[in-house]
């Protein structure tokens, strides 16, 4: 039994950042790079669900994306992953959620998990989607930001809860394979010590081309997308302004802003 | 007689039987290749061990009781054996006989003395232990619950007292002897007139012919007291390898493998090694086994933490004393047992906690003072790397390693921030990466980053620019040094630390190296040789001291306030920098109060050994707040001089959490000594 874990490797903003020269996105030199948080959560799902199981479980961390991304996959292998596995083509560049998705659906039907787990968003883009849109692909059952999950390896069906908005639990069965999304505070992430990870770069990191999931260039890239990005900037400035006088004067005040904000030049 | 040789044959073969078996224990440990020779090791452990040097320290009392003890329990000991030597040995096979005439006189004499002084030091440690009620001599543990099976162990206390009272009785029943001797043999003028030669036996036995007793009775009384003495003598011999006698041997042998930084240079793990730390009893290598047994239970390490003084759950001496109990359990028999049963981790009975690991600030004041170099702080972190690799730790530790993983530095801030401090210098910092400096400034992440350290920054970056100081920095090739991630057991991070910044260091050209950090300091001079980076390196208060020395700087302005210092541990203890701060000071013109607690005995803030990164339990007092009510008790304090970045945040925390703002200030001696040398007025700076 195997169940798939999708991680990402997220970028943060290191201070006093440049854009790209083509302005779609911040100049890599720029980024601090790491494990997707809530893919940490995810995967210590999975490592927590092989370690309580009395049948052995293979937990393998997938990821889409060229060489460096080797390094959070390392982490994944050094917090219990049995199993990483890369998926790179430079075609792949550009790709929206949607084409990573293709490409990560197509992984899963190599691998024929019980389960896909992947985070509830990654924390540099937060489209929310690619987990959501893998389970398309699959046509697998599927659930979105599970905050507890009670799941045998094997059984046919898995039991999670979801929380909604005003404190309400959602309780739910769902069929397996499926594919949940898992949310922040599931569980309590494992520290993966320096020499854990260090220790994990023994274990091969599997790559897969494009071919080898029998896909082509055009389902992935800008090809293979549904969205593109036209432009990455920094918005102007808000502006604050404390409004002081009587009421009177402080609505006055009020409505001229709001006249202005409408473009009434009147 | 047959028969008490042949007690005496068993009582040795009981001894030679303990005796392996403490050994076979200590060679189920790990092991360990010593360096250094043998020659000098031995030397240093028979200098220490005539001289009483390390018992005497902080209580000369006991120490001049054990001497006596020592030196009394010694001649008496050689006394006999040399009888036995004669008696038995020399006499029967070679015909040799020294025991006669002027020798035999003087040496009673000097036995005679002997038992004096072995009495009186008894009767000393006797009082010392129900009358003088030393807290350090309190077995209750700050680690466990009073109705825990392990909570004050009044089993120690019988020991204690059965080890006094046989010594004394054997000792007392010893002159008894010699006195019911010289009665029965009173008629015998080669006996009797010599009796002074004995003096203590001599005026037991005209007692007792005062008392009326004659020959006969003497006789009587020396055939019983012979063999009631004869037979205590022996069971105590068959009991060392069994009891706390046994510190005889294991405190002189522990003393003979002593490391002189052992908490300064914390060991690598082999290459060999998959497993970070000690897990089981076994992990432990045999000379750390060996300390466990070394141990007399003397209390000092408990009284001198910082941990157990603000009643955190860490008293070194339990730690130690725990996993002896722990290893005699396991290690003393036949065979081994399972794995699972060698874990020393947990809260049963001679397991070490969670909490009382994390509880350690590793500032050295166990090590230092322990009279029998007990090596407790890489016992400690020994076991805090196996906490880490288990991730069994305070989820704020847990974020902060990842970030020092991630940025290299605590504070979670870009590496381009760095070097953010030296904006707004009037004068460019060197980058030492790019050109050749004299100095290059290792600055650390507390001097870096923190925003009232950075104040502090700047004035010395200022004051070595006045002094014509060629100086540089690495910008951000510089990484949070290691020397608390190392502490916290976190020895994977360590290494890449270390191997990052030997490697930046490897990319400038300088002659020595100076920091304001003595965390870093100290791992920069004690553990970076061990990974290839072999440098001059000095804390910057005796580099300071050298510009004074120098004519470069000079004092224009001389200060007046009544000062104290406070040694920190990285400094004072681990690297012995007790002197120039206090010149400095004096340099200065302050007057400077001690406290206490000073220099090896300083008092940790509370933030080494990565507790600058753990919350303290909320309501607790913390070890900062101990040491500034210490320095809040001398009279009419000005400042509470501190040279540490660490020590800036933590005790001007303390000094207002404890109601003494106000009262007096804690200032960076960088601070004042930029007050004694005022910054020149613009118009006089010279173009």
């Amino acid at each position: 039994m195997k169940i798939l874990v999708a991680v990402k490797q997220v970028a943060a903003l290191d201070e006093d950042f440049e854009f790209r020269d083509d302005g779609r996105d911040v100049d890599p030199d720029f980024f601090i790079r790491d494990l997707n948080e809530w893919d940490d959560f995810s995967l210590e799902e999975a490592v927590k669900i092989k370690e309580a199981s009395s049948t052995p479980v293979d937990v393998v961390a997938v990821s889409v994306g060229p060489d460096d991304v080797d390094e959070v996959l390392r982490k994944c292998l050094a917090k219990g992953a049995d199993r990483a596995v890369r998926v790179w083509d430079d075609a792949i560049e550009g790709s929206d959620p949607i084409a990573i998705a293709r490409v990560l659906a197509a992984v899963a039907k190599h691998e024929a998990p019980g389960m896909v787990f992947a985070g509830v968003q990654s924390s540099d883009q937060s489209f929310a989607s690619t987990g959501i849109a893998t389970a398309a692909f699959l046509d697998w059952p599927h659930a979105a930001v599970v905050s507890a999950l009670n799941y045998a390896p094997g059984a046919k069906t898995a039991v999670f809860r979801r929380e909604l908005e005003g404190g309400l639990l959602h309780e739910v069965e769902i069929q397996c394979p499926a594919v949940l999304t898992i949310q922040l505070g599931i569980n309590t992430p494992r520290y993966a010590s320096l020499r854990s990870i260090k220790q994990a770069a023994a274990k091969p990191i599997e790559v897969l081309s494009l071919t080898d999931l029998s896909l082509s260039a055009a389902d992935v890239g800008e090809a293979g997308s549904a969205s593109r990005v036209r432009r990455m900037y920094m918005p102007d400035k808000g502006r604050a302004e404390l409004i002081e006088g009587d009421a009177a004067a402080q609505a006055e005040r009020l409505a001229a802003i709001i006249r202005e904000f409408k473009g009434d030049s009147a | 007689m047959r028969l008490f040789y042949l007690l005496g044959y068993a009582a040795i073969a009981v001894f030679g039987y303990g005796v392996y078996v403490q050994i076979r224990k200590y060679r189920r440990g790990a092991a360990l290749k010593l360096d250094g020779s043998f020659r000098a090791r031995l030397g240093d452990m028979i200098g220490k061990v005539l001289s009483h040097s390390t018992i005497a320290r902080r209580d000369p009392a006991a120490g001049a009781a054990h001497r006596l003890i020592f030196y009394g329990f010694a001649l008496l000991f050689i006394g006999t054996s040399t009888i036995t030597l004669q008696y038995d040995i020399l006499e029967p096979l070679f015909g040799i006989r020294f025991w006669q005439g002027k020798f035999y006189l003087v040496f009673s004499l000097v036995l005679d003395v002997a038992g004096v002084a072995l009495v009186g030091g008894l009767v000393y440690m006797m009082y010392r232990r129900r009358w003088l009620r030393l807290p350090k001599l309190d077995y209750a543990r700050p680690d466990r619950a009073p109705g825990d099976p392990d909570f004050d162990r009044p089993q120690y206390r019988r020991e204690d007292w059965a080890f006094l009272w046989i010594l004394l009785v054997i000792g007392c029943t010893g002159y008894l002897l010699e006195a019911a001797r010289l009665v029965w043999l009173q008629a015998r003028p080669d006996v009797w007139d010599t009796r002074w030669w004995s003096p203590v036996g001599a005026l037991i036995a005209q007692a007792c012919r005062a008392l009326g007793m004659a020959e006969h009775g003497g006789a009587l009384l020396r055939h019983g007291l012979w063999w009631f003495h004869g037979l205590l003598a022996l069971a105590f011999i068959a009991l060392i390898p069994f009891t706390k006698v046994k510190h005889i041997f294991t405190s002189a042998a522990s003393l003979m493998v002593r490391d002189p930084q052992a908490a300064q240079r914390l060991p690598r793990i082999p290459e060999s090694q998959a497993q970070a730390g000690v897990a089981k009893i076994t992990d432990f290598n045999w000379k750390q086994l060996l300390n466990l047994d070394a141990c007399t239970k003397c209390g000092r390490c408990h009284e001198a933490c910082p941990a157990r003084a603000v009643g955190a759950p860490l008293s070194p001496r339990d730690v130690i004393l725990s996993l002896r109990d722990f290893a005699k359990a396991t290690l003393e028999s036949g065979a081994i047992p399972e794995a699972a049963e060698l874990d020393v981790h947990g809260k049963a009975p001679g397991q070490v906690a969670q909490e009382t690991l994390w509880s350690c600030r590793t500032c050295m004041a166990c090590v230092e003072i322990c009279p029998v170099a007990v090596e407790h702080v890489p016992v400690i972190v020994q076991m805090r790397r196996k906490l880490v690799e288990d991730g069994a730790m305070d989820p704020l530790l847990t974020k902060t390693l990842q970030t020092i993983h991630k940025t290299g530095n605590s504070f979670g801030e870009s590496k381009r921030k760095r070097a953010a401090w030296t904006k707004g210098l009037p004068f460019p910092v060197k980058d030492a990466r790019k050109e050749p400096v004299d100095v290059l400034w290792f600055v650390g992440d507390y001097a870096s980053f923190d925003p009232r350290n950075q104040k502090v920054t700047r004035t010395f970056a200022t004051l070595l620019h006045e002094a014509g100081v060629d100086f540089g920095i690495l910008f951000e090739s510089e990484s949070n040094a290691g020397n608390d991630v190392r502490r916290v057991g976190e020895e994977g991070l360590y290494e890449l630390l270390a191997n990052a910044n030997v490697a930046a260091m490897a990319g400038a050209s300088f002659k020595t190296v100076v920091t304001t950090d003595p965390h870093s300091y100290n791992t920069i001079r004690n553990e970076y040789p061990d990974f290839g980076g072999r440098y001059e390196i000095q804390h910057y208060t005796s580099f300071v001291k050298q510009l004074f020395a120098d004519g470069k700087l000079r004092v224009t302005s001389p200060l007046t306030y009544r000062t104290t210092f406070h040694d920190p541990c990285h400094l004072g203890r681990f690297n012995k920098g007790y002197e120039a701060p206090r010149d400095v000071l004096k340099l200065l013109g302050c007057e400077l109060v001690e406290m206490g607690r000073s220099r090896a005995n300083s008092f940790c803030c509370g933030a080494g050994g990565g507790r600058i990164w753990i919350p303290d339990p909320i309501g607790s007092e913390k070890p900062a707040q101990n040491r500034i009510k210490e320095a809040a008790a001398i009279p009419d304090l000005d400042v509470y001089v501190v040279s540490c970045p660490k020590d800036l945040t933590m005790f001007e925390d303390a000094l207002k959490t404890t109601g003494n703002e106000g009262k007096f200030v804690v200032k960076e001696l960088i601070e004042l000594i930029r007050e004694a040398i005022p910054v020149h007025r613009p118009e006089e700076v010279p173009a």
